[in-house]
Order: structure tokens, then sequence, then C-alpha cells
């Protein structure tokens, strides 16, 4: 039994044109046993950055709670919020500390990074469950389904997507996914993240 | 010794198994089908040839592609091929697709106990004109389908196939349904995007492409025409006919 | 044992209880038991072992090398021992791995050829032949849980086309434009594919015999079972050549001021 299969879930995130997109499905196990169809993996970190936490049920509660107080304290010290890259090496140095008796999580991060012109630059990174970063140009995954959606992903992905494309492509490679996916499914929930908005929407899916 | 390691005579199990790499694929068009394959074959991490074809022509309407331990499903070829043989020289004919596809499971089970370490795709034309796609696992369980994917990209392109085959997840425009059936034309470009996604995220999928159609007695053959890399393998032009597109895949 | 004498055929014979014309289905007779079974060690393990042979299509045909090293574990055991058989007219086969069970393939090839040439039909045996009758055996005795512990490359010309193959103990086989076995797989491959693959219809004969002289240098200094001592053998329209071994020539002076290279004392 692998502790990664435990709980079982999955998360996508995509860059889009001016827009990111992070997508998770909302089942909880108990291996193959389904638990519930609520557990939500994806948390909003600022006004522009959400987190997703794929993994051991119990380390995502812990480190979302702990990923609330660190970023407190960097709001405190820094007066300012952070910016995405930021978070990332955040995350990143939160698990390595852990290095040696690890959470048993594979977070995965998308927001829009300021630039020095005021613009807004689309983010997303990963990282292994001991927080290893990778900064990809087109899309991320982890979870129990995430050689399918690689697989889906790299199928249907393309650049410079407008939001609305980006939410049905990130939902549909999420979907299609999870479909082949014994651990993850139940349901999902998309979150598209642009300059002026973030648009979220809960999917149904199929329930076997 | 006291930590008891010589207490027991250790022996090395001799495996006589290995995986090598690549992925197949077949889907069923209405009165076509596509079976393609990759054409690495590596061990490890080693690459031993950039061309070693797992797909196979076996008749006029059968096409076969074979993927796992490669020295099996070799072996499992020539033998199909060889029970094909007796069945022409018994009934003056070839055999059906369907008959195949039992042929292939009752040579599977046979080796029960000793399995061919191979996952088989049968593609080809049914005695109705209809496309067939019949798969199966190493001990002989199959089924009909209309598309596949199998071997060490399976997990990468079936759900992607589910998508644009199946439709799964998608719901069609009010008033209008999905079609049961796509045109050779599309079914190609989703063959060639499964392949070239796999080859980019799965490091055992590469070099080559051979994309086997059969087309039912009667079909034209225009939509192939001038397709680089194509070759007819037909014995005769006016029954089922069988093509062959070959192309590159990256080499990294 | 004693064989079996005529009064010992007639009393079975004459046994009600015995079953001569094997009237029963297969699956209701008694068990054959044989008495040896538990006696049999199928599953062994390479003794005096041969390292990586290495073969490369070129312009003429192909050509073949391997050093002449028989180890005994780390031991170098025999320092002049042949790898490369030449099969019929037109075929090299070399082997690494157990030489004993190349020893036996020897012999396999050998009478299989003087049966071939006892037909008299002007038929003969082609790389391609002999490269499926090793594929043969090897996955036939793999099937056995016996296997024979080498990998075995073959190569040949014939009727103007070049043939290059592999075979190993479970049976795989594949063909390829270079192809190495053993640490060769992983030492001599990439420089082999850099300078062969893809040109192989202009590679002369001194451009091969260069290739793979560098590779077998390359090989000696990083593989701990080889020697400095090789043959080389060219299957071309001209027939099958297999040189006497050569020495490699090697460079040691960098060595020198090196800790742990050099002859240093301390």
């Amino acid at each position: 039994m692998s502790i990664m299969e435990y709980n079982g879930g999955s998360v996508i995130a995509m860059v889009g044109k001016e827009c990111v997109a992070i997508a998770s499905d909302l089942r909880l196990g108990n291996q193959s046993l389904g638990i519930s169809s609520h557990f939500q993996k994806i948390f909003p970190m600022s006004d522009r950055i959400y987190l997703g936490l794929p993994g051991l049920a119990t380390d995502v509660t812990t480190l979302k709670e702990q990923f609330r107080l660190r970023l407190n304290m960097y709001t405190i010290k820094e007066e300012r919020e952070i910016e995405p890259e930021t978070f990332a090496h955040l995350v990143s140095s939160t698990l390595y500390e852990r290095r040696f008796g690890p959470y048993f999580i594979e977070p995965v991060m998308a927001g829009l990074q300021k630039t020095p012109s005021g613009a807004y630059k689309p983010f997303i990174a990963a990282t292994d469950l001991i927080g290893c970063l990778n900064f990809a140009k087109d899309f991320v995954v982890a979870g129990t389904a995430s050689t399918k959606l690689f697989g889906v992903a790299e199928g249907l992905w393309e650049p410079d997507l407008e939001p609305e494309d980006l939410f049905e492509t990130c939902a549909q490679t999420l979907l299609n996914a999870v479909d082949r996916d014994a651990y993850s499914g139940w349901g999902a929930e998309v979150y598209v993240v642009t300059k002026d908005k973030v648009i979220k929407r809960t999917l149904k899916g199929r329930m076997d | 010794m006291p930590d008891g390691s010589f207490s027991h005579p250790q022996q090395r199990q001799f495996n006589p198994y290995t995986e090598n790499g690549g992925t197949i694929l077949a889907i069923a068009g209405a009165d076509f089908t596509v079976i393609a394959g990759d054409t690495r074959q590596s061990e490890g991490y080693s690459i031993q040839t950039r061309y070693a074809p797992k797909v196979f022509r076996l008749t006029d309407r059968a096409v076969l592609a074979v993927n796992g331990f490669a020295a099996d499903g070799n072996m499992f070829v020539k033998k199909v091929k060889q029970r094909l043989e007796w069945y022409r020289h018994a009934h003056a004919k070839d055999m059906p697709l369907r008959a195949i596809a039992r042929l292939i499971q009752t040579m599977l089970y046979a080796q029960r106990f000793f399995p061919y370490y191979v996952y088989n795709i049968l593609g080809g034309i049914e005695e109705d004109g209809s496309g067939a796609v019949y798969s199966f696992d190493p001990v002989g369980s199959y089924e009909r389908e209309a598309c596949r994917a199998a071997g060490a990209a399976s997990s990468l392109v079936q759900p992607f196939l589910d998508n644009q085959i199946y439709f799964k997840n998608q719901t069609a425009a009010p008033g209008t349904s999905h079609p049961t059936h796509l045109p050779l034309p599309d079914v190609l470009s989703i063959v060639i995007d499964s392949f070239t996604s796999a080859t980019e995220r799965h490091i055992e999928v590469g070099d080559g492409l051979e994309m086997y159609i059969v087309l039912a007695k009667g079909r034209s053959a225009q939509s192939l025409e001038g397709m680089r890399g194509l070759q007819e393998l037909s014995t005769r032009p006016d029954g089922d006919r069988v093509f062959v597109i070959r192309k590159e895949l990256k080499k990294d | 044992m004693f064989p079996l004498t005529r009064a010992d055929s007639f009393a079975q014979r004459n046994d009600d209880a015995f079953d001569a014309y094997g009237t029963y289905p297969l699956h209701q007779r008694a068990p054959h038991k044989d008495v040896f079974a538990e006696g049999v060690q199928h599953t062994q393990q390479p003794i005096v072992t041969g390292t990586s042979v290495l073969a490369i299509q070129y312009k003429d045909g192909i050509m073949m090398t391997a050093d002449t090293l028989a180890s005994y574990g780390s031991l170098a055991r025999f320092k002049d021992v042949s790898r490369l058989h030449p099969v019929g007219t037109s075929t090299i086969v070399g082997a690494s791995g157990d030489l004993s069970d190349f020893q036996y393939l020897q012999s396999r090839l050998d009478q299989l050829v003087t049966d071939e040439f006892t037909h008299a039909d002007a038929h003969d045996l082609g790389p391609a032949e002999v490269h499926e009758f090793l594929s043969r055996v090897l996955y036939g005795r793999r099937s056995k849980m016996d296997p024979l512990w080498n990998s075995v490359l073959v190569g040949g010309f014939r009727d103007g086309k070049r043939f290059l193959g592999y075979v190993d103990l479970l049976g795989t086989t594949y063909s390829a434009p270079s192809i190495a076995t053993g640490y060769g797989a992983y030492i001599a491959i990439p420089i082999l594919r850099e300078a062969v693959d893809g040109r192989q219809d202009k590679l002369s004969e001194s451009d091969a015999k260069a290739i793979l002289h560098d590779c077998m240098r390359v090989l000696f200094y990083r593989d701990a079972r080889s020697i400095d001592k090789y043959q080389l053998a060219t299957v071309t329209a001209d027939g099958v050549h297999v040189s006497d071994a050569q020495p490699l020539d090697t460079s040691w002076g960098f060595a020198e001021g090196i800790r742990g290279y050099g002859a240093q004392t301390q």
C-alpha cells in the first residue's frame, strides 16, 4: 500500500492567455472505499494565488493551515501580498524542512504574477512531496491520476487559450483523466483566475 | 553467521520475462479500422532499436498489434500466422475476423500457467463489412470495442481516446447527437496526436509510427491518396484492403 | 541400472494392470514420474564469461569485433579465446555471456551447416536463417526455464544485402545498423549511433575499422572485464574473414600524477 494512494485525489493547473486555471476532483477515499464527494483540495492563498494539495488527506488539512500561518507571517513582516513565484519557494522550503519525514502531498499552484509594468503574468508550478520545484510553461499535474492527466493534457492543451476555452480544456482534461482512475473522481471543481475576477465552477462527474 | 543469512541457501531465480516498452492503439470506424504502434524497442533505459515492428498484417482484413515482452510477442504472431495458413489450406479462404479473435483467445489461454506476456489488439473488417477492434489481456480475456490503447503509455492515451472517440464528458449541442463513428481523416489525426503526446511524456515511446489502415470492400481509398509514407499491402484490389503509413516520431 | 531384459518386458505385457497401448485419455493415465526430476538443476548462472561484442553495418557489409578474454568472475582466466565464430560462407556469430553455452551453440551451428551441406540441394544458410535458428534455440531454452546465458550478435552479407541481428538468453531479438552487447550497450552504442546510423551506405572498410577500434579502446579503458586484445570480423560479398587477435593501442600517460591512476607509492 502506497501512502500517496491512501486517500486518492488529483489536481491539474494550466496556463492560458492572461489567465490560469487550476482544477481538482472532490473524492476522499479510504483506499478503494469512497468516503466523501465534497473533499476540497484547492485553497485560495491570496486573491490571485490558488494552491492544490493532492495526497494524504490529513496532511492536506495540516499544510493548508501551515501555509495560512506562514502567509500571514509573510504579509505582516513584508506589509504586502506575496507574489506567486515567492509563494512557490515558500511551499518548496516548507516541504523540504521535512526532507526525511515528509508530508505526503504533491502541491500544485496557479496564480497571476504582477510584472513591473503593472500587468499580470500567468504563473503555475508544482513540487514533489519534498519540495522539488517544477515551473512549467504549459501545465502541471499531480495525484493518483497524474499519468492520465499528462496524456490528456498533452493532447488537448494549446497556447494562449482565452479564459472560457481554458476552463473547458482544463475541465475536460480532469474529468476524462479521473474517469480512468479508481482513486480520483466523484465530482470536480475548477478555478479560472483572470486579472479582474476568479471563476469557480463545481462540476458533476461520474459517481462510479 | 549469527544473522542467519546463510541458514537458507540463496538461489537466484531466472526471470523468463522482460518488458520492451512501446505502445499500440486501434480505432474502428464504420467501414474501416486503424491499427497503430510505435517502432521503438527498449529494455530498461536502453533503446535496443529504433525500428522493431509491433503491428502485423495477418490477412487482407485483419491486422494484429502486439505489445509487452517482444520475444513472446514475435513468437505469438508467428504461431497465429501459422494457424491462419493452416486454416487457408483447409478451407481455401481467409479466416474471418471474429474467428481470429476467438483463435487468439484460445491460444493465449492455452498458456494460462506460463503466459505470453503480451497485450494484443486485433483490428480489421468483420464479415458484415464493419470496422472492428478486439482487445485481449495476456491470458485471453477479450472483447470487441470501438477503440483501445495498450502498452507502456496506455494510461496516457486511453482517457484521451475516451474523450475524442467516445465523446466522454461532452454533451452534444441541443437537438444534435455525437457520431457513433468518426471519418477516417479524423481518426488518423487522433492517432497521430495520441502518439506525439505519448512520445512527449513517455520515455519508452518514440522513434517511428506505423499506422495500418484496413478498408472494407468497396470503400473508396480516396481520403488516403497522396498521404506521405503510404503503402498498400493488400493481395487483391477488389476485396478488403490493407494500407500502412509510416511516420517519424521524436527520437529523444 | 541394468538394461531391461526380454523377460522384464514380457512380464510387463502380461500384467493386466499395465496399459501397454495407452488406451486411456492423457488426463486419466497415471502421472509419469521422473525420479531424477528433483535432482535436475536448471537455472544456473554464467561461469566463464566473455564481455561486450560490437557490430556495425558499413558500405560493403558488416563488421564485428570482440576481445579475446574469457573471465572467471573477476579473474582474467583465459586470455586468447575467440568469441567470433563464422557460420557457412556469409555469416559471423559473436557471443558474450557464458562461454560454455556459446561453445554448445557453436557445435549446434556447425552441425546445422554440415546437415545442410549433406543435403546437396544447392541451398545454404544465410545470416537471416542462422539468426532465426539461434533465436528459436534460445527462446526454446528460456521457455524450459533452462536458458543459454548469452547475448549473441549475428552479422552477414548475402544476395547483396546486409544483415545484423541480436538475440539473447530470453529470446529477445532485434536488428539495427549498430548493435552492442553487455557494457558495449552503454559505452559503445552512443559512439556507434553517432558514427554509423544513417551513414551505413557511405562508411568505408577503413572508416568502420577505425570506429570499432575506437570503441574497443574506450571499452578497455572502462570495462574491468575486458582485455587489450581483440579480433575483427568482416562479412562482405567476398565472404567471411576473421582477423588474428591484435593488440589495442592505449595511452596511460595522463595517469602520471593523478593519484589513484598511476604507479604512485603514496
